[in-house]
């Protein structure tokens, strides 16, 4: 029971943490077609930010998490304007895109180690002590993931689902050319979601760093993380992306508990490649009538 | 004078002109950073087959230079096989790792591919860096079975320090020229080939190419098969030449520098690989004053090349002509014979 209970706590963590950045690439990908390589290094700039904040300015917690998500959100707005705006009509845009943002996230990252060098930092964005449940001590910063999380998931289901900016979003990523016709402007909708996107990232950010503390590197693997849960639930699939990285997280946790954390990732992967080959299009997907 | 015989032709003369260089240049310096510009050479010809050519998203490329140089090292400090016959061993093995790689992603398509392919590369780095059981227990202390963080180094060498002495980096130098000679021509062969031709109508408008019987999964895996070969045999060579294989060859900065080459000397096109080897590695060259800020600029003109130049140099050269990813749409205005003569 102590060990469903630890195992279910730490799956839970790390399933919210990577339901937050996933959500944000997915999104992006439903609207745009677009894999934003530079994910990782948003992640890393908003994690740097608030501990920037906290520890230099001395400023309080929701001040550094605030300012950090508004960073994200300019630097998404950036992408957006300088990188995605000028090849959205070139017809290799997935292709063209995705080797810009990894170039673009190579910027960023170094940025970061030029502004705060390479040696690892503890993110001040914590929360100390815990609370017993079943006899294990779940620290009150897990909780406080999984609560940041929730509410973060039922602020993007409300954003979707019941504001007009929502409707052009999803009515975007469904077809851009009728939603064009239909007088919505998707150079507003892909900006909106770049913004959004970069805020959950720079959020997603402070969660992971809290745990694992900060490096220029530390977006690299929920980045990779978040893009096989991409494309195990489906990509673009906003719901399916939350749901799948809850499961990954947990099964991530339970591979860890019984095989050790070396080879989580290795065995994760396997799976992975087992779903796709079962199908292609994602657990989530919807099958395309034209699959070539 | 058809394309393919002028580009052989072309290639001979450079092979020709660059076998002179150690005539004339004895510096060791100079002789050994244009070795190292022949292993790039080798990888970049190879992965714009399948990048540029068959317009498959793989970013599994870097794992399979490692898997042929680790093949390598493995093969000849393990099982002691002297490095003139572990190399081309180490290129099978990875041909067939290509082939595995291929079989689970190319059912997939466009983006699945690129992130599947990196999460394979990186579950490779992952397993072998963090492996940390000790294998074996030579003088120089524990060595996992993949050689951990450390790496493999005094696995033996190809026998030009015997054979030249001190001048040895000459011998290596000659070798470097042979291989990426045969793989350039290879390229050349296979680009304006029929086999080539199946590449880019998969590329360019799959539904037209599968409806005349050009089988997806099939020619897909041939390229991914042909192309392992000699990526394989660059990283067998990089062992080689360096005496030292450690996960150095997985990092994130080698993959952007490749794919910079590529990108900047212009994707699909049967020079410009190459061409944007040379240029990044000298402008590297000249940058190295300014060390830190090196990635900043790598990932710079990445960018910019997309976005301002997406066909690179040797797209700028011929402009007017079709080909190249950046006619991928295949509408039916720009059919897939259009492309059959790439640059």
């Amino acid at each position: 029971m102590e060990i469903f209970v630890q195992v279910l706590a730490s799956g839970l963590t790390l399933g919210a943490m990577y339901a937050v950045s996933t959500i944000g690439l997915a999104l992006v990908y439903g609207a745009l077609n677009m894999l934003n390589m530079a994910q990782g290094a948003l992640l890393a700039f908003g994690g740097y930010v608030c501990f920037y904040v906290m520890q230099q300015l001395g400023l309080p917690a929701p001040v550094g998490v605030l300012a950090a998500m508004v960073v994200g959100a300019a630097l998404g707005l950036t992408i957006y304007l300088m990188v995605a705006r000028p090849m959205l009509a070139s017809p290799a845009f997935e292709t063209q895109i995705f080797i810009a943002t990894i170039g673009i996230g190579s910027v960023l990252q170094s940025v970061i180690l030029q502004l705060f060098g390479p040696q690892p930092k503890a993110q001040p964005m914590t929360l100390p002590g815990g609370v017993s449940l079943g006899g294990v001590v779940v620290p009150w910063q897990n909780i406080l993931i999984l609560a940041v999380a929730a509410a973060m998931l039922a602020g993007v289901a409300w954003l979707l689902g019941r504001t007009r900016a929502g409707l052009a979003i999803r009515a975007t990523a469904q077809s851009r050319e009728a939603a064009q016709l239909m007088g919505i402007r998707i150079g507003r909708v892909y900006a909106q979601v770049l913004a959004l996107s970069g805020a959950l990232a720079a959020l997603s950010g402070i969660m992971v760093s809290s745990l694992s503390g900060l490096l220029p590197t530390m977006g690299a693997d929920p980045m990779l993380k978040a893009f096989v849960i991409c494309v195990v639930a489906g990509l673009g699939n906003v719901p399916g992306a939350a749901i799948a990285a809850l499961l990954l997280g947990i099964l991530e946790a339970v591979i860890q508990y019984i095989f050790g954390v070396q080879y989580a990732f290795a065995i994760l992967l396997a799976l992975v490649i087992g779903v796709l080959i079962w199908r292609p299009y994602g657990l989530f997907g919807k099958r395309q009538v034209v699959r070539l | 004078m058809t394309a393919r015989r002028r580009d052989i032709l072309l290639s001979l003369g450079f092979a020709a002109l660059l076998a002179l260089v150690p005539l004339v240049f004895s510096t060791r310096y100079i002789i050994s950073q244009i070795t190292v510009f022949f292993i790039w050479g080798l990888v970049v010809t190879q992965w714009n087959l399948v990048l540029g050519v068959a317009g498959i998203f793989s970013l599994a490329q870097m794992a399979l230079f490692a898997i042929g140089a680790y093949g390598t090292a493995m093969l000849a400090y393990y099982v002691g096989l002297p490095l003139l016959a572990a190399m081309p061993v180490a290129a099978l093995v990875t041909v067939a790792a290509s082939l595995l790689i291929g079989f689970a992603c190319l059912r997939l398509k466009g983006a699945y591919v690129a992130l599947l392919t990196l999460a394979i590369a990186q579950v490779i780095y992952l397993i072998v860096v963090n492996d940390t059981a000790c294998f074996t227990n030579p003088p120089s202390g524990c060595l996992p079975l993949f050689g951990g963080v450390r790496g493999f180094s005094r696995f033996g060498d190809l026998g030009f320090r015997e054979l030249l002495g001190s001048k040895f980096y000459i011998g290596h130098y000659y070798v470097g020229l042979a291989l990426l000679l045969a793989a350039q021509v290879f390229c050349i062969v296979l680009i304006r080939g029929p086999l080539g031709l199946a590449f880019r109508a998969l590329r360019d408008n799959p539904g037209y190419a599968m409806s005349r019987g050009v089988g997806k999964l099939r020619y897909q895996l041939w390229v991914f098969g042909l192309s392992a070969f000699f990526t394989g045999l660059a990283g067998a060579f990089y062992a080689a030449n360096f005496g030292v294989v450690g996960p150095i060859v997985f990092s994130v900065s080698m993959l952007l520098f490749l794919l910079a080459m590529i990108v900047v000397g212009g994707m699909g096109t049967v020079w410009g690989p190459l061409l944007g080897a040379a240029l990044l590695m000298a402008a590297d060259e000249g940058l190295r004053e300014v060390g830190t800020f090196r990635e900043i600029g790598l990932g710079l003109v990445l960018a910019v090349f997309v976005i301002l130049l997406p066909r690179g140099i040797a797209g700028l050269a011929r402009k007017t002509e079709a080909g190249g990813p950046a006619s991928r749409a295949g509408t039916g205005r720009k059919q897939v014979a259009d492309s059959s003569d790439a640059i």
